[in-house]
């Protein structure tokens, strides 16, 4: 008779994060004069001063690369036992084929013994990714993986159009997903509307949006989907730390942050220097507050799809 | 929906929404890029002004909508 010895699925979860911002800088307010737009409204609607924008030498590769070796300044990673990388982008190299996750693989050096693909969603993409990643990591009994976020719409900008030119930056991130985490999830919803895409569409490789519908959809899906993923967690806005939305821009987080009722000093608004940077805009944000240490974050990412998804992570003890 | 109802809810949405504005029945006809309120708060005033009467302004309607008279006039026939 042998015995066998039942192994649960390993906890796994957010053990660090890290990122990248490209050198390359765009002067928001020199644009905004460009435009013929009001320096006041760019700096206080808008809320984005600077840009970080791809310069020549940047890609999407390079960029994940650069936010890996951030990580690996903060963490101690041993490649070799990278079993998975997820790589979120819309506007990857060589159009997505071959899938940038594999060339990110190939410039680390990881293991052949190593998942990897790539997802293709917008703001929505980090909540998503990380339930993306973990559940396949658990799925699969694997240990160490690595998400990635790179979206950089500067490749797609239509020069002549303000509303997206004022508001867009580009910048990568990377999450160790390990089984030392030191958050998990506790509760998520995701939610699409696909008949509202056209608001946020490429059209002849170039980005369109509609500023009103994007508007109207922050601050009317989203506080309902923040409401019931709190309900679900059985938490009140008070045993929340930290709420973290994706950084679209400051009027509709200001607006999106008083509808959903969450106190504003716990919902951190900071993309002056940053600009809205898809999937990005949330891991840049949690990868400064890790250092305070929250008990509880809720994370919302909302946009292109139309797409929303929010998470409950909680600190491991 | 009355006129005066209308108008009251118009002019609350506007006050509530654009900082320093407040309204009377002489701006009625003001443009509201006059009275100061910029393109967002545009959004903000008709997203609100539709919740609180029950009246959907779909995009294409709120793009007419340049005056408050104009919200109070769509809010009213419908």
């Amino acid at each position: 008779m042998t015995n066998t010895v039942t192994k649960g699925p390993a906890m796994l979860g957010i053990q660090s994060i890290a990122s990248y911002l490209p050198r390359g800088r765009v002067d928001n307010l020199e644009q905004a004069d460009w435009f013929e737009t009001d320096r006041e409204f760019v700096e206080q609607k808008i809320g984005v001063s600077t840009l970080p924008r791809f310069e020549a030498e940047d890609s999407v590769v390079s960029a994940s690369v650069s936010a890996f070796k951030s990580l690996c300044e903060k963490e101690s990673v041993d490649p070799a036992e990278i079993e998975c990388v997820v790589l979120c982008t819309q506007n990857p190299d060589n159009g997505g084929l071959p899938h940038n996750s594999a060339l990110v693989h190939a410039e680390l050096g990881l293991s052949e013994d190593c998942a990897c693909f790539d997802i293709g969603l917008g703001c929505s993409g980090y909540v998503y990714g990380l339930s993306v990643i973990q559940s396949f990591m658990a799925a699969n009994d694997m240990k160490k993986g690595l998400l990635f976020t790179c979206d950089p719409y500067s490749k797609i900008l239509n020069p002549e159009d303000k509303n997206t030119c004022l508001l867009f930056g580009d910048a990568a991130s990377v999450t160790l997903i390990s089984d030392t985490p030191r958050y998990t999830l506790s509760s998520a919803k995701f939610a699409t509307k696909g008949a509202g895409s056209e608001a946020l569409q490429k059209n002849d490789n170039l980005l369109e949006m509609n500023g009103r519908a994007v508007f109207n959809f922050a601050l009317q899906d989203v506080p309902k989907q923040i409401k019931r993923v709190l309900e679900n967690a059985e938490l009140k806005m008070e045993n929340v730390d930290l709420f973290l939305l994706h950084q679209g821009s400051r009027f509709m987080l200001e607006n999106t942050i008083k509808r959903a009722g969450i106190p504003a000093e716990k919902a951190p608004i900071k993309l002056s220097n940053t600009g809205n940077t898809i999937s990005s805009s949330i891991p840049l944000l949690l990868e400064k507050e890790l250092d305070n240490n929250p008990g509880a974050i809720l994370m919302s990412g909302f946009g292109v799809g139309l797409s929303w998804a929010t998470a409950i992570y909680t600190q491991v003890k | 929906m009355n006129r005066e109802e209308a108008v009251k809810i118009v002019m609350s949405m506007l006050e509530k929404n654009v900082d320093g504005l407040e309204m009377s029945e002489d701006k009625m006809d003001k443009t509201l890029v006059d009275l100061g309120v910029d393109s967002l708060d545009v959004m903000l005033v008709i997203m609100d002004v539709g919740e609180a009467t029950g009246v959907e302004i779909t995009d294409d309607q709120a793009e007419e909508l340049d005056t408050p008279e104009k919200i109070v006039e769509f809010v009213t026939k419908q």
